[in-house]
């Protein structure tokens, strides 16, 4: 992958953050702890801060150094969360992916955020979003990754948290689109639109 | 041989304050001890560069036993394990044990020179699961 | 004193026992400190507060804080090995040091 993609990649996904800070913030304020838009923005400003460096890197370097970045700036849940996600797909990747071995590579990193926050598809989180993308990405090849993950975030409003802070209100979380799983489409959005996928 | 060092995370700073000092007390300073706790803001939470600095300052050759308190703090204790080198890795624990008991007892093994696997499993002989 | 090796088919056993006298007898510092003086001895430490047991590993912290004797309760000490003497001896004078405790704190 070109430098210049890289860095597109990273401006676009940092300045979307960066923009959607305060809608990430009302929706974890219905359900969480209010700091996911604030966390986010930190994280996102921080690589947008490193982009010319980061984007120096080959694929699998610059996915990683964007994961540590993320782990250690955005903190809270989201920031392991995140984090996690980069780094397994940095474990994964090499510098020109296929479309194939991308999508592996994004099956192995939901395994680990799978792992990291000790959840499964259903329990209103990020993985709500990243798990049904991938089966949209393995079935049709790469397109409408966009619209999947748009309808996959719009389901978790319905769903009941099991995990993390949103669990402690129970039925209280249901009616509300998780803060992760937005951050997440939002992300999925912004790099299937800079890829042209 | 060194002391196995102890690493309390809570996500309250107030908390793991307070446990560490319970084990400076109880058990004396022959062993490595550090905490880590709140968020970088100083709210409540666990951040994992505060843990991966409390796990360099009480890192012993013995390796750490680290006890944490709800969730997060198991989260990202494992988060903040992962990001050191392999060797380092493989010579850290987190104990599944009541913080400040599981803190106490842990650091009473540690004192007497036993190794990290014994650390781990007197501090998870308290409440057995 | 004179220094018994053990051999292998008769084990010399030491014994000696101890008054709690502090206030709040063996709770959890100075279970802290009976455990971590057992472990400085090479020899099978056991507690016990009857003569006749059961007996309890004194180097392990977690039993040691099951036992909660309170205050006139008499702690029986056995040992085995080569510092058994020694071990004994040191884990009277810790008790009758009332373990070395300031009276007037400490209610855990």
């Amino acid at each position: 992958m070109d430098k210049e993609t890289k860095l597109k990649l990273i401006t676009a996904c940092a300045e979307c953050m960066i923009r959607h800070a305060e809608e990430l913030t009302a929706l974890d304020q219905a359900i969480g702890d209010g700091d996911h838009g604030l966390n986010m923005k930190r994280g996102f400003e921080a690589l947008l801060a490193d982009a010319t460096v980061l984007s120096d890197k080959p694929l699998p370097d610059m996915l990683k150094a964007i994961g540590t970045q993320l782990v250690m700036k955005v903190g809270g849940a989201s920031g392991p969360l995140y984090g996690t996600l980069f780094m397994a797909l940095a474990k994964e990747i090499d510098d020109t992916p296929s479309l194939l071995s991308a999508s592996a590579a994004f099956a192995s990193a939901i395994e680990a955020v799978k792992a990291r926050g000790k959840s499964e598809l259903g329990q209103k989180t990020m993985l709500d979003v990243l798990i049904p993308v991938h089966r949209v990405w393995v079935t049709g090849g790469g397109t409408g990754l966009a619209l999947a993950a748009q309808a996959a975030a719009e389901a978790t409003v319905p769903m009941k948290a099991i995990r993390g802070r949103a669990s402690f209100l129970g039925d209280r979380s249901i009616g509300h689109m998780d803060p992760g799983a937005r951050s997440s489409q939002l992300l999925i959005e912004t790099i299937t639109t800079v890829l042209g996928a | 041989m060194a002391n196995v060092g102890i690493v309390i995370v809570s996500h309250s700073a107030k908390v793991a304050e307070g446990a560490a000092d319970m084990v400076r007390q109880m058990v004396g300073d022959e062993v490595p001890l550090a905490w880590a706790g709140g968020n970088s803001d100083g709210g409540l939470g666990t951040d994992v560069g505060h843990i991966l600095a409390a796990i360099d300052a009480a890192w012993s050759e013995a390796g750490v036993a680290i006890l944490v308190d709800l969730g997060g703090a198991e989260t990202n204790s494992e988060m903040a394990i992962e990001m050191l080198d392999e060797a380092r890795q493989k010579r850290i624990a987190i104990c599944n044990a009541p913080i400040v008991e599981g803190a106490v007892i842990a650091a009473t093994e540690a004192s007497g020179g036993s190794p990290l696997d014994i650390v781990k499993q007197t501090a998870e002989e308290l409440y057995p699961q | 004193m004179t220094a018994h090796k053990a051999s292998a088919s008769h084990e010399e056993t030491t014994r000696g026992s101890a008054l709690l006298t502090n206030a709040v007898g063996l709770h959890a510092r100075p279970s802290v400190k009976l455990t971590q003086l057992a472990k400085t001895y090479q020899a099978i430490v056991s507690v016990a507060t009857e003569p006749t047991g059961p007996w309890i590993d004194a180097k392990s912290p977690v039993k040691i804080m099951r036992v909660k004797a309170p205050k006139g309760t008499t702690l029986y000490f056995e040992a085995s090995g080569e510092d058994a003497v020694s071990a004994v001896a040191a884990l009277v004078d810790l008790v009758e040091r009332r373990f070395d405790e300031a009276e007037e704190e400490g209610h855990g």
